[in-house]
């Protein structure tokens, strides 16, 4: 396993980060801008700062083929940045939400993008051609409490959301016009706009922080702030599902998980670290943590001189610095997102957190 | 007319800082009853509490530890009156005090790797809790600590009345819970400690 690529872009909490396609310029909300990185060399250097927001940008996506980048805040407020020759122009998007926006994600055919937020609610965007403006339509029922993420299905239509009301749910966001007629899936056959193709809670109902639908997805994960992940199989339309497996770990919560393969899934969260779930239909379980132990350079390999030793008695009343964390991240994650893949397989991803680090991991 | 607005006593004062904005909203959280999001849980009477402690004293005069505190952790009383909680809260710390100490390790590792157990350690944690709570000895009303609300955390010597003969006991049992929170954390991790936290189904 290649070791992590560690960049240590600015000492502020990262809310979000998104690749462009080419993987070599990075979006990463920081308060309420979002800064672009250029890869120069082996380093990430500033190359551009959007500003459009006035309070913190709370998610960040590019969509991979167009290159829109689409954000949204806590001002309410989404914008989508067209870039053009001149740098990126901002539009308006109309959400018409009375509380945050708190996620947001293009679909994968990027006609659409979903906006989770606070106001019990969440704002499907579609462009109109005639208005040339973005308008909204909302999924509201029966989500009762905010939308802390949202996931797409492959096909763009069906749309996985986790809530602090300890539901994920599935819906569809069919929108007549722009969609096509989706092929029918395990979630539902007919689906027009806010169908609820299914609601899950785990036993013991902790919020929910992050929710993905497997590359193929038959399945949904979710996790959970009972340090669960719970992976769903749905039986087929009007069904229930065949198999809803909750794994609960001894670590602390998990904030974002994403499906590497169809039998394995990466979780990150409070623990600072990434760890590896493997399995299928038949069960799940937690089989160890992306770190690699005992990485040269950090912590107890460093030798102490005497002097030094008791110096920092004399000073902190105590002979080591233990300040750092064992850990590449030294803060919660809160984002992971895949960075390359190979067939099916996600061979590598990236991380952020609140330590202000972004990290590409092979898997 | 100025197009300055008129400040006013009640405009410049922040009262309207304290409007309860969610309770003017028609389908705002707090006009709405949460537990019908979830499913519901089957009420557990006394007297089926009672029966309980019962065979689980049975199971400890016979020595099967292991047996007695599976019996009453399977079992966690979710909806039944104050009673019966209390009753059921009681059977689990008698039989937590009557397991010795180093038998607290070995018997909480074979009952996390069995099915569920995560599950168990998660109720018996929520029942460490509930009992370092109940054994904190009621605060003294109109206690000298004025302005602040006394919490049975579990921990509040001060403002507990004199200490005497009450204290040491509750510092016994105080002292057992304890260890087996220790040893249940070193097992089962801080993720129990969090799924007790964020867990709807209390005890």
């Amino acid at each position: 396993m290649a070791s992590p690529e560690i960049h240590h872009l600015f000492h502020n909490p990262i809310a979000d980060h998104s690749f462009s396609a080419d993987r070599t310029t990075v979006a990463v909300a920081r308060d309420s801008t979002i800064e672009l990185y250029g890869k120069v060399g082996n380093a990430f250097k500033l190359k551009d700062e959007l500003k459009g927001h006035d309070k913190l940008v709370t998610s960040v996506d590019i969509a991979p083929n167009s290159g829109r980048i689409v954000t949204c805040s806590q001002d309410r407020n989404a914008l989508v940045w067209e870039p053009s020759p001149t740098g990126y122009k901002p539009t308006l998007v109309l959400l018409r939400i009375t509380r945050a926006a708190t996620f947001v994600r293009w679909s994968p055919n990027e006609t659409k993008f979903a906006v989770g937020s606070g106001d019990r609610l969440i704002a499907i965007c579609y462009f109109e051609e005639e208005n040339d403006w973005w308008v909204s339509k909302h999924l509201k029922k029966p989500i009762r409490s905010t939308i802390t993420s949202v996931a797409w299905h492959p096909n763009s239509v069906l749309l996985a959301a986790g809530s602090t009301d300890a539901h994920a749910r599935v819906f569809s966001s069919f929108i007549k016009g722009t969609d096509a007629r989706p092929e029918p899936t395990l979630w539902g056959e007919r689906l027009p706009f806010n169908t609820v193709c299914g609601e899950y809670l785990n036993n013991s109902a902790g919020w929910v922080h992050s929710v993905a639908f497997s590359p193929s997805g038959d399945a949904l994960a979710f996790a959970a702030h009972d340090s669960s992940v719970t992976v769903v199989y749905p039986g087929g339309p009007e069904q229930p599902p065949r198999a809803v497996l909750t794994i609960t770990a001894q670590l602390l919560p998990f904030m974002s998980l994403l499906w590497s393969a169809e039998d394995e899934i990466i979780a990150a969260g409070y623990d600072c670290e990434a760890f590896r779930f493997k399995g299928g239909e038949g069960g799940w379980q937690l089989a160890g943590s992306l770190e690699a132990k005992g990485r040269p350079g950090l912590g107890e390999a460093r030798e102490e001189s005497a002097l030094n030793m008791f110096r920092q008695m004399d000073l902190r009343g105590k002979a080591k610095d233990d300040t750092q964390l064992k850990t590449v991240h030294q803060n919660t994650i809160t984002t992971i997102r895949p960075f390359e893949t190979s067939g099916d397989r996600v061979t590598k991803f990236t991380s952020t957190g609140v330590d202000g680090r972004l990290v590409i991991w092979a898997t | 007319m100025s197009i300055i607005p008129q400040h006013t006593a009640a405009s410049l004062s922040d009262a309207w800082r304290t409007i309860n904005i969610d309770a003017l909203e028609e389908d705002s959280p707090l006009n709405f009853d949460t537990s019908t999001l979830r499913p519901p849980q089957s009420e557990i009477s006394e007297a089926d509490v009672r029966g309980l402690a019962g065979q689980v004293r049975q199971l400890l005069r016979g020595g099967d530890t292991e047996g007695a505190l599976r019996g009453c952790l399977e079992f966690p009383v979710y909806n039944g009156t104050d009673a019966a909680k209390d009753a059921h809260l009681q059977t689990i710390t008698e039989v937590l005090h009557s397991i010795k100490a180093s038998e607290m390790t070995p018997l909480l590792q074979t009952i996390y790797a069995s099915a569920g157990g995560s599950e168990l350690l998660d109720v018996l944690m929520k029942y460490i809790y509930k009992g370092m709570g109940a054994a904190a000895p009621p605060a003294r009303p109109g206690g000298s600590s004025a302005g602040v609300t006394p919490q049975p955390t579990g921990f509040s010597q001060i403002g507990a009345g004199r200490p005497g003969a009450g204290n040491e006991n509750v510092g016994a049992a105080m002292s057992v819970l304890l260890s087996w929170h220790e040893k249940v954390v070193d097992v089962a991790g801080l993720g129990c400690i969090g799924r007790v936290m964020a867990d709807w189904r209390r005890v």
